[in-house]
């Protein structure tokens, strides 16, 4: 075969270049001969010779061409010629390099970790075939949590599975270690989170556990590391002898790896239980976090004592995972689940919500008890954050695109040069290839490490601020080889293609124009493409950049808008009553009365009410009507907020009241009254004055638990407006409130709420003491109103957006800004000879000046716009998280407009000047 | 892409080597002379194309070479055609024919116009 040979050829390189010399030999000295006999004298004939020989370095190089097509010999030398021009271009080399690592590997990152989190199995023996169930209601809603009952019934009943497990919700139960008392250790105190739920101090730590069903290890086919783990035959022998399982890292944590830790009797919730084994490192089952302890179901009862909940059918209990049993589908396996389903729904009283047609659902393993497809919100944020991520790539990609066109335009001298000398025009381009090639590799690599270090920040910021109180978050990340090899050679390939479009550019015009130094006049179609390119990196980028700002200038907003009433000297104490049959109503009511009295003696704190933090997030709304009447779906003026309030409530928070009073300090007005705030005036009687106006309210159908004080029933008088509040609602809605008194019967109910005079974190550790002073055994939650406010949902959604959205647009407005100030001033780099002749010619360095900045600047205003008006798309479908600004910012779009104009200014007004500043002659003979 | 006049020639370089060829072995030095006295001095040969096309041919396999002693006694490289080199020279002088005749009918076209 031909290419053997060449090969082989290959080889013996050697002994062909010197046959070759001695031909050549040869036919030289035969044609200097032939001259001589047709008359030339030996010297011209010798010249004459040798001219007509040609050049053999050429051709030999041609020879060595027909060789060499494949050649790893040439490969190296391509290599090594490629690496030379790159480190000569540093410069160029490291923009490029950069952007396509940074572009590649954030996009990696990206990827990871959301297959990481969202397709994250379950921690089993073989997971691909566990499954999540649960039951689809007939308004649409997925339940997941379901009774224990009907757990069993579905484990006993349907085939297609070979073992279901039930697992509930982390539970916090107090534990007590007999011989002594060991200080919980708080790491994750540090961070906002941490501080929210910053553990009691006193004499209780809490453990968290996971109440799981007996057959859950042995379904989920996982071994005790030490010890033994409880089984499905051992019901009789737990409620002998009750254990527990402990989780390895607790182990280590709590019980410093004490190694007679099997056999150790725990109480908890005050029952006692005996450490039978320990859980594998790291295992988290059907969870994200590792729990402390694992309880078995049977004995669930101990722990909460008199409370038979959950063993009632109408109670729901606990999450159900399931094993496919061998050569079931999934489908088969719901549609069998669905039968059993309908079976059960006939329990229940007919008419009841439970008994209301259901269907079941069964999808893959994971710890997320909805499946995804289910939580819109959540898809939609995902989208998001994918389309900024791969908006970065977009722009990095036309970075590296736009640097290799401006390049390329500069190397028509070197490539016509080399032609001459004797290079083929595919040998060129063979070459061009290997070096975009090559910078593709060392992007490659940067790109690797680039997603790397993201992931690890990710993990890190994310373990900080998950507390330790909820176990230990395990979540595991490399950068995965599958995703990053398909982002890579996506952009290896758009890098050697825009490698290729100006390599076969140049080599072509260079081929065509030997030797003319045509720098100055690049052919029409790349300058068309080079301004495409840099209007598509500033039009993708300024979207990036707007959106970004647009959600950091909200969450600013968020964090240091005033909330109305004085969230920085309230603390709100939230308390946990020990679950034992010694604390009666009663005995709770008289505690909560001394540990009140005890707190407003300390010194420094100015007020003790009792009441909902405005912004625990927990919301009550009722019905209300204006007319006397209950309030039903034909008088109904409107949903509004209430909370119960004492009447030193608007003092202790410092609100103020804008017209009438407040409760009386006794607290026993003549008739039923209440405080509005003003937006609930402004609502229900707008331009009135609402004093002395009565409405209704009516709780039917709406969010309760039992046992809760209910305003339903009394014609309420309003008897003050206070001022607004804003709450935890983005658009501001629960600013119409409802006061309504509270009685003391309640006051168990609800958190204690603290003013003080001073920093109320001093007070903290007082206020624990007076508590452990009170009672021991009570446990509490501490925050400032403050960081409650920060811990809420709309809070941290738009923190977490503006933190993606600052990572993603200042590596976009990075790459844009490079991009642009490399491209556009290496075109009126490229201009300096056509400045020149313009200046020869008479122009006016002004004129000149105007006509190359306007344009060179217009790529980058039709990119602009065209940015801004998608721009404006995205703020529009944002809206939702937006909080307290306009949809369209002003400051973001006009900020990030200016800052673009400008940098394109700049990119062209330096070199211009300098340009200017050549004298004429000398730009004219510039080659 | 358009072929340059450069790359007509080497068509019809490759078909006058292998004809020459033809006659027997020849080095390159042979081969130039004999192209140029059987033209009449118009057709040169560029020493440029000859060599690298006598190598790609070699490549090919339509012609083997070997070291020989020229008529001078010299040591030189004489090429002679393979079987394969026969074929491809039937090959190339029917295209040629087909070109050439292409052509002149283009020609005589026009002409008969007027």
């Amino acid at each position: 075969m031909a290419w053997i040979r060449r090969m082989r050829s290959l080889f013996r390189k050697e002994d062909l270049e010197s046959d070759l010399e001695e031909e050549l030999r040869f036919h030289l000295s035969m044609r200097e001969r032939r001259n001589v006999e047709q008359g030339m004298s030996n010297v011209e004939a010798r010249r004459s010779a040798r001219l007509r020989f040609g050049n053999p370095i050429v051709w030999r190089e041609r020879m060595r061409e027909i060789d060499l097509m494949l050649f790893p010999q040439t490969i190296v030398q391509d290599l090594r010629f490629g690496g030379r021009v790159l480190l000569r271009n540093a410069g160029f080399t490291a923009m490029a390099a950069f952007a396509l690592a940074v572009g590649i590997g954030l996009n990696t990152a990206a990827f990871t970790a959301y297959e990481a989190f969202f397709e994250r199995k379950l921690d089993a023996h073989d997971p691909r075939t566990m499954v999540n169930l649960a039951l689809i209601e007939h308004t649409g809603a997925t339940a997941s949590i379901l009774s224990y009952p009907d757990y069993e019934t579905y484990r006993d009943h349907v085939r297609s599975f070979s073992g279901v497990i039930a697992a509930s919700l982390p539970q916090y139960l107090t534990i007590s270690v007999p011989g002594g008392v060991v200080q919980q250790h708080n790491e994750g105190g540090g961070s906002l989170i941490g501080k929210l739920l910053l553990p009691q101090i006193g004499n209780s730590e809490t453990a968290m556990t996971m109440v799981v069903s007996d057959n859950y290890f042995s379904v989920l086919g996982i071994a005790a590391s030490l010890g033994r783990t409880f089984g499905p035959g051992d019901k009789a022998e737990l409620a002998a002898s009750p254990s527990v399982l402990i989780s390895e890292n607790y182990w280590q944590k709590r019980f410093k790896g004490d190694s007679a830790i099997l056999g150790k009797v725990v109480r908890l919730n005050g029952a006692a239980f005996t450490i039978i084994g320990v859980a594998p490192h790291n295992f988290v089952g059907t969870f994200v976090a590792a729990p402390d302890f694992w309880l078995p179901m049977s004995l669930e009862p101990l722990v909460h004592p008199g409370n038979n909940w959950i063993w009632a059918r109408e109670n729901g209990c606990c999450h159900l995972f399931a094993r496919l049993a061998p050569g079931a589908g999934m489908r088969e396996a719901q549609a069998e689940m669905s039968l059993v389903a309908d079976h059960l729904r006939s329990l229940h009283p007919p008419g009841s919500d439970l008994a209301q047609p259901v269907s079941a659902i069964v999808w893959p393993g994971s710890p997320f008890p909805v499946p995804i497809e289910q939580m819109r919100e959540l898809r939609i944020c995902i989208l998001f954050v994918m389309a900024a991520v791969g908006m970065v790539l977009v722009v990095a990609c036309a970075n590296v695109a736009s640097l290799q066109l401006a390049r390329a335009a500069s190397r028509q001298n070197e490539l016509s040069m080399r032609l001459s000398l004797g290079a083929s025009r595919p040998r060129l381009i063979r070459q061009l290839l290997t070096e975009s090639a090559l910078l593709g590799l060392i992007a490659g690599v940067l790109a690797f490490l680039c997603s790397w270090v993201f992931l690890q920040a990710a993990v890190v910021l994310i373990a900080n601020a998950f507390p330790d109180q909820y176990g230990t978050f395990i979540f595991h990340v490399t950068p995965d080889l599958k995703i990053f090899s398909f982002v890579f050679l996506i952009s290896v390939f758009a890098g050697v293609l825009f490698g290729l479009a100006p390599a076969l550019e140049s080599s072509r015009s260079a081929v065509a124009s030997a030797l003319k130094a045509n720098a100055a006049t690049a052919p029409l179609r790349s300058r068309r493409l080079r301004n495409f390119l840099i209007a598509t990196q500033v039009a993708v980028s300024a979207v990036l950049v707007i959106a970004g700002s647009t959600l950091i200038h909200s969450a600013i907003r968020a964090l240091w808008m005033e909330t109305g009433y004085d969230d920085a000297h309230v603390i709100d104490l939230s308390l946990q009553f020990p679950e034992s049959a010694e604390y009666t109503p009663d005995h709770k009511d008289a505690l909560i009365r001394d540990l009140r009295t005890r707190v407003a003696a300390l010194p420094g704190v100015m007020d003790v009410t009792t009441a909902r933090a405005p912004d625990d997030g927990e919301f009550r709304s009722a019905a209300v009507s204006l007319n006397s009447e209950a309030p039903s779906s034909q008088n109904m003026k409107a949903y509004l907020y209430y909370t119960w309030i004492q009447p030193n409530y608007f003092q202790a928070l410092g609100i103020p009241l804008l017209l009438g009073h407040g409760f009386t300090a006794q607290g026993d007005q003549a008739e039923p009254s209440i405080v509005v705030s003003e937006s609930t005036a402004n609502k229900l009687w707008p331009g009135q004055n609402p004093v002395g106006r009565t409405l209704r309210l009516g709780t039917d159908g709406l969010f309760h638990s039992t046992g809760e004080p209910l305003p339903d029933g009394p014609v309420w008088r309003v008897i003050g407006v206070a001022r607004d509040t804003r709450g935890v609602l983005l658009d501001g809605s629960d600013s119409a409130q409802i006061y309504l008194p509270l009685s003391d019967r309640y006051l168990q109910n609800y958190p204690i709420l603290v003013r003080t005079r001073s920093n109320p974190a001093q007070l903290i550790s007082a206020l624990g003491e007076v508590m452990a002073s009170v009672d021991p055994n009570l446990a509490g939650r501490f925050s400032t109103l403050k960081e409650m406010l920060r811990g809420t949902e709309p809070f941290l959604a738009s923190t977490l957006a503006a933190a993606i959205a600052t990572t993603t647009g200042v590596l976009g407005l990075l790459l844009a800004a490079i991009g642009i100030y490399g491209t556009v001033s290496y075109i009126v780099v490229l201009r300096t000879r056509e400045v020149g002749i313009r200046v020869a010619l008479g122009a006016k360095k002004r004129d000149i000046l105007t006509l190359i900045l306007s344009e060179s600047t217009r790529p980058v205003l039709a990119g602009l716009s065209a940015g801004v008006v998608l721009a404006c798309g995205v703020a529009y479908s944002l809206r939702h998280v937006l909080y307290g600004i306009h949809t369209i910012d002003g400051i973001s779009f006009g900020g990030v407009s200016l800052l673009f104009v400008a940098v394109a200014l700049l990119a062209a007004l330096i070199p211009s000047q300098r340009a200017l500043r050549v004298e004429p002659t000398a730009a004219l003979r510039y080659e | 892409m358009v072929r340059t006049k450069s790359d007509k020639l080497q068509g019809a370089l490759d078909l006058l080597i292998l004809k020459a060829l033809e006659e027997g072995p020849m080095h390159g030095w042979g081969i130039t002379l004999h192209i140029e006295r059987v033209s009449d001095e118009v057709l040169r040969v560029e020493e440029g194309s000859l060599y690298p096309a006598l190598h790609r041919m070699e490549q090919d396999r339509w012609i083997s070479a070997e070291w020989g002693r020229s008529e001078n006694n010299r040591r030189a490289r004489f090429y002679r055609l393979t079987s394969l080199g026969r074929k491809q020279l039937a090959a190339e002088r029917e295209q040629w024919r087909k070109v050439t005749g292409a052509i002149a009918l283009v020609l005589e076209f026009g002409k008969a116009a007027v």
